[in-house]
């Protein structure tokens, strides 16, 4: 019985490997664009926080539709819903299943395959025929596009910039020295500073790792962009550098006095953010714009109006900047599916929402609920609390036919700050796009540098070790990785 | 033949109720194997996928990290295989000392509640009952005149933390097939090592104990199948950059390097690779054990 049942086992193992087909999934191919119809052409989209039965999705689905028909075109936006869970990964496996909808959001990090795959649509030829989609783009959305011309994303640079509160800056005398000439010594004494004064448990959280450090730091200690020009004209990873070396020593001087939050790498976000509030931390660092109006608003709420957020610039060193951006791919962005019927209808639906009336349903929501016209002003209701924008998050082409109610801004004026200050002081980063076999390699060499930096920062090695981190850094596939960049950065 | 498939239609019912099991296992478990074809493709959404061969193989094995992987895998089941796996069977012998009933089931019911908890919860918990500056145990530690330790960013703590969570969070709950094994003793066994003057002790090794081989073996050497899987969820939850090097598994990599980059085909390799060891092992276990014991899973 049991030489029975093993070899049924054995036997159906093989049979099912053997009747796999080599085709798991079948798309309809790639088709002209937008055949002619009398009826509305239905859309599949799929987008994160984007539930069919949402009902601000709903809302804001019946207002593009509605919006769209009154321009002429009849469009129907049908919401494909995606498993529950981390949305990057469960897109994946909705697009490997070969159900690929008209208009997909991607989230950050789940589209490699799509590169090698060629499942999406270039999207500069209607970008190029584009008016609203055209104004909204920043430079770097532009330089993005070149690189890689499949995703859009109308939204101001996911990048950090840190922020104090105004009562606590104000008690230092470092405090104004900072904001005049911010270099690392003042930086230094301000954090010293700010803590003492305050009786802040530290002076700086951050939720993990060193990323929201760098955002102060990075370039004046000389990581100027991800890959650093030697003098003999060749490339070599900025964190195998001389610079980041020093940075690590700075780094981990702040840790040992008390300055860093000893336990910085097991915060979360919510935990480092509820340090912020409390006043356990003096600063900390949150995306320009939409997010830092979120911290001044929850630090107001919480501490007073005194306690209004003041957006801190770069330290001034060896050069001066937050995080270079990354400019071979948007990070994240709307996508036309390359074997989508109606590539035209798609596109005309990313241009409706960077329009005007678009942009104000994308980011106000619906006249009357989450905002009302009073005394010729927009006034927002306590239901805007709970509207976002889908589509267009940047405010570089939004301009309503009235003004804010000054009682409710759009964006605080510490949020307004923080995105003039990171446009003032963005630089471009050289990553590339890593390809597909070196995927392995990067992420060793990857994992093999963050540990070696917590364990500076922590004490538990010192820089002596530096060179030491490098021989492995290269040994773990660093090597190969530098070989690629060398050909590929020009 | 004909006679067992006579007793199968006599024992109809019994088959019929196995049939939802049979389907799932099935639907989920077999017939994913099919999948486990793409380690050896190149996979293509649109079109045929891409013959490779071993290629994503021997990508796997000549990444340096993958031999530490394997090593972090091992050495966290082994170290959760052989010390947690008394405890429930220990924990399930205290419980059924207790002769005062509400407080067995008290216990029981509070043993349960960690098992249902994500692990995402669990790591909230455990992150604020270690914190260096504010948690439980450093406290203690420290009226006891001891320097506070971090026990999350320590290299040679974290593991041990894993393995402490873990029996915290399924004591309670594997427990329970071996109190249903105490049971399920005959009673007349303990009156007559009564009558013959046995201790609690005695009636505990000589009665007891001998009832719970095999549900232990069974459930060892099925554990021994698991020894991969040293936990997703719970090192997903626990790791950070200090000590990802030495809990870093082959779930969280191939999760990073196979789902986070889209690396399917690489990610199934890693997989196929994981299973085939899994299987391995039980079989040899099992083995192992008939040999020895004349005890197995089946």
């Amino acid at each position: 019985m049991k030489k029975v049942l093993l070899t049924s086992v054995a036997a159906l193992m093989m049979l099912t490997t053997a009747c796999g087909t080599n085709k798991p999934t079948e798309t309809t191919s790639p088709a002209a664009t937008n055949a002619a119809s009398t009826g509305p052409v239905t859309l599949n989209i799929v987008a994160k926080d984007f539930p069919a039965d949402d009902p601000n999705a709903q809302k804001l689905v019946k207002g593009i539709e509605e919006g769209m028909k009154a321009e002429g075109k009849n469009i129907k936006l049908n919401i494909v819903p995606v498993q529950s869970g981390t949305y990057s990964e469960k897109l994946g496996l909705l697009l490997q299943s070969g159900n690929i909808p008209d208009l997909i959001y991607f989230q950050g990090g789940d589209y490699q395959f799509a590169v090698t795959q060629k499942i999406l649509t270039d999207l500069t030829p209607y970008i190029e025929k584009s008016t609203n989609v055209k104004a909204s783009m920043s430079d770097f959305n532009k330089e993005r596009m070149k690189n890689y011309p499949y995703l859009l994303w109308l939204s101001p640079i996911n990048s950090a910039v840190p922020v104090v509160r105004q009562d606590w800056l104000d008690k230092t005398a470092s405090g104004k020295e900072v904001l005049a000439n911010p270099t690392i010594d003042n930086y230094y004494n301000f954090l010293k500073e700010v803590k003492e004064k305050n009786n802040a448990k530290f002076a700086y959280t951050t939720a993990g790792n060193l990323d929201e450090l760098d955002v102060i730091f990075g370039q004046a200690f000389g990581v100027t962009s991800t890959w650093l020009k030697g003098a003999d004209g060749k490339y070599v990873y900025s964190r195998t550098s001389a610079a980041e070396k020093e940075k690590l020593a700075f780094y981990a001087k702040l840790y040992k006095e008390g300055l860093l939050d000893p336990e910085y790498l097991t915060k979360k976000y919510d935990t480092k953010e509820k340090a912020f509030y409390d006043g356990q931390a003096a600063v900390v660092a949150g995306t320009q714009g939409k997010v830092i109006d979120i911290y001044n608003t929850k630090m107001t709420g919480q501490n007073g109006a005194n306690a209004k957020l003041t957006p801190l610039p770069p330290a001034t060193g060896k050069a001066q900047g937050y995080t270079p951006v990354d400019i071979s791919k948007e990070s994240r962005g709307f996508a036309i599916s390359a074997a989508s019927k109606n590539k035209d209808a798609a596109f005309s639906v990313l241009e409706y929402m960077a329009s005007q009336k678009g942009q104000m349903l994308d980011k106000l929501g619906v006249e009357g609920q989450e905002y009302t016209i009073v005394d010729n002003k927009i006034k927002l209701t306590d239901k805007f609390a709970s509207w976002f924008p889908h589509f267009v998050e940047t405010t570089l082409n939004f301009k309503p036919d009235k003004a804010f109610d000054p009682s409710t801004p759009y964006l605080s004026a510490p949020a307004m700050k923080s995105l003039e200050m990171f446009a003032s002081k963005a630089t471009k980063d050289n990553a590339f796009i890593m390809p597909a076999d070196l995927a392995a390699k990067w992420d060793a060499s990857l994992a093999l540098y963050k540990g070696f930096a917590a364990d500076v920062v922590t004490g538990k090695k010192t820089v002596a070790d530096f060179d030491k981190f490098v021989e492995q850094w290269n040994a773990a596939g660093g090597k190969e990785v530098t070989e690629y960049a060398n050909k590929t950065i020009k | 033949m004909r006679s067992k498939l006579k007793q199968m239609w006599t024992d109809k019912t019994l088959y019929f109720m196995l049939l939802p099991g049979l389907l799932y296992f099935i639907i989920f478990h077999v017939w994913p194997i099919i999948g486990m074809k793409l380690a050896f493709y190149d996979f293509r959404i649109m079109g045929n996928n891409v013959f490779v061969g071993l290629k994503y193989f021997r990508e796997l094995f000549s990444t340096p990290i993958f031999t530490q992987v394997i090593a972090n895998t091992l050495i966290i089941s082994a170290m959760k295989m052989f010390l947690i796996f008394p405890i429930p069977i220990i924990f399930a012998l205290m419980l059924n000392e207790f002769m005062n009933g509400k407080f067995r089931k008290t216990v029981q019911v509070v043993s349960y509640l960690p098992h249902f908890l994500s692990w995402v919860v669990i790591a909230g918990i455990w992150f604020e009952f270690l914190s260096k500056s504010t948690g439980a145990v450093n406290a203690l530690i420290q009226l006891f005149g001891f320097p506070a330790h971090d026990f999350l960013t320590d290299k040679d703590s974290i593991r041990w933390v894993l393995v402490a969570s873990e029996a915290w969070r399924n004591i309670g709950w594997d427990s329970i097939i071996f109190l249903a094994a105490i049971l399920g003793i005959n009673q007349s066994l303990y009156e007559a090592a009564y009558v013959d003057g046995a201790s609690r002790w005695h009636i505990v090794t000589r009665v007891v104990l001998p009832h719970l081989y095999v549900p232990m073996v069974t459930i060892f050497i099925l554990n021994v199948g698991f020894i991969m899987n040293a936990g997703l969820d719970q090192v997903l939850n626990f790791t950070n950059d200090s000590v990802n090097s030495q809990i870093d598994i082959i779930d969280t990599y191939v999760y990073r390097v196979g789902l986070i980059n889209g690396q399917y085909s690489f990610a199934t390799a890693a997989n196929l690779f994981k299973s085939a060891i899994g299987v391995t092992l039980v079989l040899s276990t099992h083995f192992i054990s008939k040999k020895l014991t004349s005890k197995g899973a089946w």
